[in-house]
């Protein structure tokens, strides 16, 4: 039942609404339903299994055994070559973030700022243009760059600067943190650009014209705006870090690996349980971090402000 | 935009998806069917890299239409534990040693067969046809295909002195100079076998707590962890390492990649040695397209010529006469090609152990 008003539109009354609308309420959603399977199957499903796995056992036949226990996570903390693993990956996980947002922030401000918006387009189309190649490849050439006999090393030598190949590159945390920069810089920089392009600069100079010095602008007028885009930018490389296997593997040496190795590391060898307790251990502070995230960005700001 | 137009939209929208979504589905379907209907068939494998050759699986196909879908095994452990859980999607397993009476025959995952039906195995070394570890009432529990002890190769321009000990692994002087293959149980193995430790697969929490102590110096040294042994010989040839561990033949790979002149040794303490072999798979559902697949990739000028592609000994007979017509005896002999059982015969063999997780959990802890 409804009512024909002027302007041809029609009222419907809510309690038509309930009825009818059960039926088109779903339709609606139906949309949904791909990445609803996608996020409960693919995820939170797995999810689960890895949690009931973790608190099983290995048994000499290296099955998995329905044992109930909290050993695996016990084990872990007891162990403290793993919690500094965990610690040392957080710390590269962080050290690796802050790098990244200052290289890009720097690249990002510079095309959203003084470079028209095609040309800055086409800068950007240069950043993710190493996307187009492996992941491997690109880690396999970082390893010919940063070796002894590396590009880096010839340079150095060839100017004079050192007098026989230096390690100091390669095989150990600082190539880790070196090749994780190169990776993740690109992620970093198309998000803070797409927030630093709707940001008006003549509010920087209508501050600074306000009697601000350059830096209180910077903080209190440019910082809280792209907010969003930062903590995106965060989230974008943080995360995937805490579960690099690769790199570390190829350019970390025996001392610059991180806790993916360790988790590789019991996958590959059949000890599924040990391996899973780490893992959610790895999921569940994701978790947590994105909850805190979630505490300063709302969705729509992604979308409103980049 | 009106409501008619979002209904028409959304429901525009939800038909395209659907036939996305049945064009994808059936497009599987189809490609499933023609995959099952190819005559002769398609067998899955799971094997290292260096059991196959494309040129080799090519001409069986054009031959026979046995076509072959590969899936890379890493090591013994993860090859058992995938096989419990996948049974019949495998119709082919490659192991090692113990592993196969041990695990995969323990297990009730493999199948005997009489290695005397086929043709090609009189090809064999005859010790080969006979390893009592492989043999069962039922018949034979594996093809023998390759086998090497695991050695220390050194650049004798820097590491001096003519090594002939595990021990040069953990000489201080050689401090990040020691590329090792990332197999936590096999290093845990040697070090073992460095420690005097007869059984390095069944290690009681003593002997785990000497070996640690051997890791601990070993670590150091260790420049990195190689994801495979193409690694560890680059490492050698780029000048990065100057001791690396791997299977026979890492010289001519280090000098054929332009690498320096290198020695190899087998430690006096004694090694651990792999020595694998080709399953078939008790539930595997092409299970019968095996042992014609064996008979020909099997062939002594099929063998010969993985033997000089991956360069590590293999146990057919006949490739080694090959080889020698071929001129290739002094590198057949160099890699002792015909000196299976003797070199065999005084290594640990690679199996599965009681102390395995302990092994894993303690290399974990160092290199963790």
């Amino acid at each position: 039942m409804s009512t024909e008003i002027a302007g041809g539109t029609a009222l419907v009354p809510p309690a038509a609404l309930d009825t009818e609308g059960g039926g088109r309420r779903l339709r609606r959603f139906a949309p949904f339903l791909p990445a609803a399977f996608i996020l409960i199957g693919l995820f939170f499903v797995p999810l689960a299994i890895m949690f009931v796995f973790s608190l099983w056992d290995t048994n000499e036949n290296l099955d998995v055994v329905p044992r109930w226990s909290l050993d695996n996570y016990i084990n872990f903390f007891s162990n403290t070559t793993y919690v500094r693993s965990l610690g040392k990956t957080m710390i590269m996980g962080a050290a690796v973030t802050v790098a990244c947002l200052v290289t890009a922030f720097a690249v990002a401000y510079f095309l959203a700022r003084y470079v028209s918006r095609r040309w800055a387009r086409l800068a950007l189309l240069f950043i993710i243009v190493p996307f187009w190649t492996s992941y491997l490849l690109r880690v396999y050439s970082w390893q010919a760059i940063l070796g002894e006999k590396g590009a880096l090393n010839q340079l150095l030598m060839g100017l004079g600067l050192i007098s026989e190949p230096s390690r100091l590159f390669v095989y150990n945390d600082m190539g880790t943190f070196i090749v994780l920069v190169y990776v993740y810089v690109p992620f970093a920089a198309l998000v803070l650009y797409a927030s630093l392009e709707r940001f008006d600069f003549t509010q920087l100079t209508a501050a600074q014209d306000l009697g601000a010095s350059p830096a209180r602008a910077f903080r209190h007028v440019l910082l809280p705006q792209i907010r969003p885009g930062l903590i995106t930018a965060c989230i974008f490389v943080f995360i995937p870090i805490l579960g690099e296997f690769l790199t570390p593997s190829m350019v970390g040496g025996a001392s610059g690996l991180l806790i993916a190795n360790l988790v590789a590391n019991f996958f590959k060898n059949a000890l599924i349980p040990e391996g899973a307790a780490v893992g959610f251990l790895i999921a569940a502070f994701v978790l947590v971090l994105l909850i805190i995230f979630r505490k300063y960005l709302r969705v729509e700001d992604v979308y409103t402000r980049g | 935009m009106t409501m008619a137009d979002q209904q028409l939209s959304r429901r525009r929208f939800l038909q395209a998806s659907g036939a996305v979504g049945a064009t994808l589905g059936l497009g599987g379907v189809t490609a499933a069917c023609s995959v099952v209907g190819t005559q002769g068939g398609t067998f899955n494998w799971m094997t290292w890299g260096d059991h196959w050759i494309q040129e080799q699986l090519d001409a069986i196909e054009a031959s026979d239409s046995i076509t072959t879908n590969i899936s890379e095994l890493a090591g013994n452990a993860e090859g058992f534990a995938k096989l419990k859980e996948v049974k019949g999607q495998l119709d082919k397993m490659s192991g090692d040693a113990l592993w196969v009476p041990d695990a995969y025959n323990k297990e009730g995952l493999i199948e005997a067969f009489d290695i005397n039906e086929l043709e090609v195995a009189s090809q064999l070394f005859p010790f080969a046809r006979q390893f009592p570890i492989w043999t069962t009432p039922e018949g034979y529990l594996g093809y023998p295909f390759g086998w090497s002890p695991i050695s220390i190769y050194y650049d004798p321009a820097n590491v001096t002195g003519d090594p002939d000990s595990w021990e040069v692994l953990l000489d201080p002087k050689y401090k990040g100079k020691v590329v090792v293959e990332n197999q936590p149980e096999e290093i845990v193995a040697y070090m073992a076998r460095a420690a005097g430790f007869d059984q390095p697969y069944d290690l009681t929490d003593d002997q785990l707590a000497t070996v640690k102590g051997l890791l601990e110096q070993l670590k150091p040294n260790v420049l990195r962890l190689a994801q495979q042994a193409t690694d560890s010989v680059n490492a050698m040839i780029s000048g990065e390492a100057w001791l690396i561990t791997g299977n026979i033949g890492n010289e001519d790979r280090v000098k054929d990649g332009g690498g320096p002149e290198i020695k190899g040794f087998i430690p006096k303490e004694g090694t651990v040695a792999w020595q694998d072999a080709e399953m078939i798979v008790k539930e595997g559902e092409n299970k019968a397209l095996i042992l014609p697949f064996l008979e020909k990739s099997q062939q002594a000028e099929n063998i010969a010529q993985n033997f000089l592609v991956h360069g590590r000994p293999l146990f057919n007979e006949k490739a080694y006469q090959l080889l020698v017509d071929q001129g290739e005896k002094d590198r057949a002999d160099r890699y002792h090609y015909n000196e299976a059982e003797d070199i065999l015969g005084v290594s640990v063999l690679k199996g599965p152990g009681t102390s395995t997780e302990k092994s894993i959990q303690l290399f974990n802890e160092i290199f963790g």
